[in-house]
């Protein structure tokens, strides 16, 4: 599968759960994103037939969760919850912290 | 009865309704939307809603160069929400001391706020023109600047703190709705200034449990943070309520690295508790206090705390006699529920700015983060008359709709009546009305972050839980 090249505000979807995504921060490059082994595809995309989640997978994708890479240099926010484990380039996504509150609205 | 204008005096002209009294009419309809029209309403000095306005210190907050009058009785609704409470508590001496209309400006007494037009008087929040029409936009925290990229998907957007001039240019050319609804998804509190619909409520009771009274006055868990949530607190304190604030180890209540003073002012005699929610001891330790809680009150998205498993719903449900206040934006629902708003974008989603561009033909925000205060006055009063009415109560109170019910509060039915009620309100005051935001000054210093954590715990037996 080949790698795409995404823009801050793009939504991607599972292609073997209902996870869906939108791109928070995202360097200039070709990355493949994956959930649950599979990679995700465009939002208004066709979902390829046939494929199926690793076996291995039993992560859940959290709604409304941040998902970022080791330096925090790539972001997702969970638009939409479902089973599996979302994965940069191979390695796999961790939730960010929840943001602090301002000190005064 | 200093400087009054007593009723007779008044002549607002013939466009405007019975405007004599409605402190009284809307502490009557509250009363009324909890099912409770019989409770007599304590005596009172009723002034013109107008004079309310005017020594309410909201002037200070609303207008650009000149103070405006807001032609929506906010600060008599706050004396009215003030005056229900009361009447629940009759010869509570510390509530009859208090303005309602006057908490409404506290915060900027504080921290020495001052209007600025379409920027929020805190600073943080702007009105900002769109296409058709005009979002407010409150951006308090560098991580909601690194959003606008991915928000409005333009690269002329670095995502860096401060770029108002380069977000109101693109956003000039975007369409309201689908702005506001891209933000929703991203919880970025964002709202649409839109005219105030009249005939919501200003609160919805989502669950009931069973109802029982287990203590004289309450034991109050607030979970809360900011402003709104707290002020519901302080005012269950007045009425004798036993608060235990709660705040997480990693999130503290981040109005601790506001002003300290207003900080002490709200939070003063609250007993300071912090868990760890991010273990499953720190989860189970508030798990069991809420158990043994008369009142809960939070201000957490409902995902947020259903992600931790604290679930208000089944709480309610299995906790006989437990009121849990849940304060929100724009209420509990699965879409509602996602959306991130504070005082100030709130009181712009309640119509208030749309009144305010209607009468003075400019975008501009009332008071301070309006909608905080006047959630926190209602939400005390609907825990109140919960609590006195044996609990077993969901209650959400969100912020939108709370001041939508104070803004279309005897609305007039047609734009140039509006209008005329804005000359004949302007008219009637005297310079020496207009007051400026003033202080009321704490007890004592609030607690330190979880000053009283292990007691607590020894003392609700929850060392090992």
């Amino acid at each position: 599968m080949s790698k795409v090249a995404l823009k801050a505000g793009a939504r991607l979807k599972s292609a073997v759960s209902d996870v869906q995504v939108m791109a928070i921060k995202i360097p200039a490059g070709e990355y493949e994103i994956t959930c649950g082994g599979v990679p995700m595809v465009g939002a208004s995309d066709e979902a390829p037939a046939g494929a199926s989640m690793d076996a291995g997978d039993s992560g859940e994708t959290l709604m409304g969760k941040r998902y970022v890479d080791e330096g925090e240099t790539v972001e997702f926010l969970c638009t939409k919850a479902g089973a599996g484990s979302l994965a940069l380039d191979g390695k796999p996504l961790d939730v960010k912290q929840a943001k602090q509150l301002p000190s005064s609205d | 009865m200093s400087g009054a204008i007593p009723h007779s005096e008044i002549s607002p002209g013939a466009h405007s309704v019975r405007p004599l009294g409605m402190t009284a009419d809307y502490a009557r309809q509250l009363l009324d939307s909890l099912g409770d029209a019989q409770t007599p309403l304590p005596e009172a000095e009723f002034l013109h809603p107008a004079v309310t306005w005017a020594r309410s210190g909201l002037m200070s907050l609303t207008g650009r160069s000149r103070a405006e009058m807001c032609p929506a009785p906010i600060a008599a609704c706050a004396d009215g929400a003030l005056l229900a409470l009361q009447s629940l508590a009759p010869h509570n001496p510390e509530l009859a001391c208090l303005h309602g209309s006057r908490l409404l400006s506290e915060r900027a007494a504080f921290m020495r706020l001052s209007r600025q037009g379409r920027i929020a008087a805190g600073g943080s929040c702007r009105l900002l023109d769109t296409a058709d029409g005009q979002v407010a936009v409150n951006l308090a925290r560098d991580e909601d600047w690194a959003m606008l990229p991915a928000w409005l998907e333009s690269e002329t957007l670095s995502g860096e703190a401060g770029e108002w001039e380069a977000l109101a240019k693109v956003l000039a050319t975007r369409q309201t709705q689908e702005t506001v609804e891209r933000a929703r998804q991203l919880g970025l509190p964002v709202a649409a200034s839109q005219w105030p619909q009249s005939g919501g409520q200003w609160f919805s009771i989502t669950m009931r449990g069973i109802p029982r009274i287990r203590r004289a006055v309450p034991l109050v868990l607030d979970l809360s943070t900011l402003w709104a949530g707290p002020l519901c607190g302080h005012l269950l304190q007045m009425l004798g309520a036993r608060v235990i604030k709660v705040e997480s180890a990693s999130r503290p209540d981040a109005a601790r690295r506001g002003n300290e003073d207003f900080f002490d002012l709200l939070n003063a005699g609250k007993t300071a508790v912090s868990l760890d929610l991010e273990t499953e001891t720190g989860r189970a330790q508030l798990l069991q206090l809420i158990r043994q809680a008369d009142i809960v009150i939070e201000s957490a998205r409902p995902r947020g705390l259903q992600q931790m498993g604290i679930v208000a719903e089944d709480l309610v449900r299995e906790c006989a006699g437990l009121t849990w206040i849940s304060i929100t934006g724009y209420g509990r629902d699965e879409d509602a529920g996602l959306q991130v708003a504070f005082g100030d974008d709130a009181g712009v989603a309640a119509g208030l700015s749309a009144l305010m561009l209607e009468v003075t033909g400019e975008a501009m925000f009332v008071g301070d983060a309006i909608a905080d205060p006047l959630t926190g006055l209602h939400a005390a009063l609907a825990a109140w008359h919960s609590f006195t009415h044996g609990g077993g109560r969901l209650i959400s109170v969100p912020l939108r709709d709370v001041a939508m019910h104070c803004a279309s509060f005897d609305l007039p039915d047609s734009r140039q009546a509006l209008k005329q009620r804005h000359a004949d309100w302007t008219q009637c005051i005297q310079p020496d009305d207009i007051q400026p935001p003033v202080r009321r000054v704490a007890t004592a210093q609030a607690e330190p972050f979880g000053a009283d954590t292990q007691n607590i715990l020894t003392e609700f037996g929850l060392l090992d839980a």
